[in-house]
């Protein structure tokens, strides 16, 4: 596992994309653009937190079956509510 | 065979998975019929996690020996870590439905309120970084007990709790009478229903594990902890954690977007 020097680095730029997100929304252009910039930087945030800070980087590989199942049936609801979005249910 | 029925003779079995559930089933259903039902189920609730932080203090559950057909194919995990990554399983999709739903129910409505106009965006910018600030306090606790230094777990469990607080005293304390003064209440429509439910229900999670950093910090403080006996600092540092990588989506979708 790393020591304490990088998971004050991982921090660092945990807050510095933090930053970013607030900076991006301020910036001209299409909302649906700058929504999809930001929840991008939202997603890597929650990835490095999870590898680094829930240390699933040094764990056996065949643990991340458990949140990414959960994840799998996060994405089957978000494809129902866009289909039924698009078949205007 | 019979080295099967030697193991169940073994087990120790406890009652308190059953009233955890009876106490929450009750406490929800008293906040619908009855109030002092609720206080009920929630006295029920309270009484369960003493006893089962009692438990884990006397280690009762400790080195528990499961064969290897019961342990299949996530014989690499301890049970009890096994047990907090199912329950985050159950996390996410609690809050990942409630998050597709707001999504949902936000692109189907013909108006919705720009973010700014409600929400202040500098508040959720610092409660964002002192939620980091938090896991990164509670991973230097976990990072000081594997190698054995206590001081540096209590500073980091101090810190987490401390963090933990000011997030809650800035959300339950400042932001959320300032909504109520404007008339962004919970029942004010669709973006004050979504918002509170779920930023309320997040809240709760940070509540919830504040109580358990507080348990950590009470044994470290009793010398609960060394280098080789640390794993309760360990699963509830991946709740702490996943209570934060919550808000990494919550702060977006609701103070930026």
């Amino acid at each position: 596992m790393p020591g304490m020097k990088m998971y004050v680095g991982i921090w660092f730029g945990l807050v510095v994309a933090t930053i970013m997100e607030v900076v991006t929304r301020s910036l001209p252009g299409a909302i649906s653009v700058l929504a999809l910039i930001i929840l991008l930087i939202s997603s890597g945030k929650a990835i490095v937190i999870a590898m680094y800070y829930q240390h699933l980087r040094y764990e056996d590989r065949r643990l991340a079956i458990l949140p990414i199942a959960a994840v799998v049936g996060v994405i089957f609801l978000a494809a129902a509510a866009v289909m039924s979005m698009a078949m205007g249910m | 065979m019979t080295e099967n029925y030697e193991t169940l003779e073994e087990r120790k079995s406890s009652f308190t998975p059953l009233l955890l559930a009876i106490g929450i089933a009750l406490f929800f259903l008293g906040l619908v019929i009855n109030f002092p039902l609720a206080m009920g189920g929630l006295a029920i609730v309270a009484f369960t996690l003493l006893k089962m932080f009692k438990d884990n203090v006397e280690e009762k559950f400790a080195d528990f020996k499961e064969s290897v057909e019961e342990r299949w194919p996530l014989e690499f995990l301890k049970k009890e870590k096994l047990g907090v990554w199912v329950f985050l399983m159950s996390e996410i999709l609690i809050f990942g439905s409630l998050i597709v739903a707001y999504v949902y129910v936000r692109l189907l409505s013909g108006s919705w309120p720009v973010a700014s106009q409600i929400h202040d965006v500098t508040i959720g910018m610092v409660n964002t970084i002192i939620l980091l600030t938090s896991s990164l306090a509670m991973v230097y606790g976990f990072h000081s007990v594997r190698l054995g230094n206590i001081k540096g777990l209590r500073i980091g469990l101090l810190a987490t709790l401390a963090l933990g607080a000011s997030f809650l005293i800035i959300k339950l304390g400042v932001e959320w009478p300032t909504y109520y003064r404007n008339g962004f209440t919970i029942s004010s429509g669709l973006p004050g229903s979504t918002y509170f439910v779920l930023t309320g229900l997040h809240a709760a999670h940070v509540a919830a594990g504040l109580v358990a950093v507080g348990y950590l910090l009470i044994r470290a403080f009793n010398g609960g902890f060394s280098s080789s006996k640390h794993s309760a600092v360990e699963n509830i540092g991946l709740y702490w954690h996943f209570v934060d990588i919550v808000w990494m989506f919550l702060f977006p979708l609701f103070y930026l977007l």
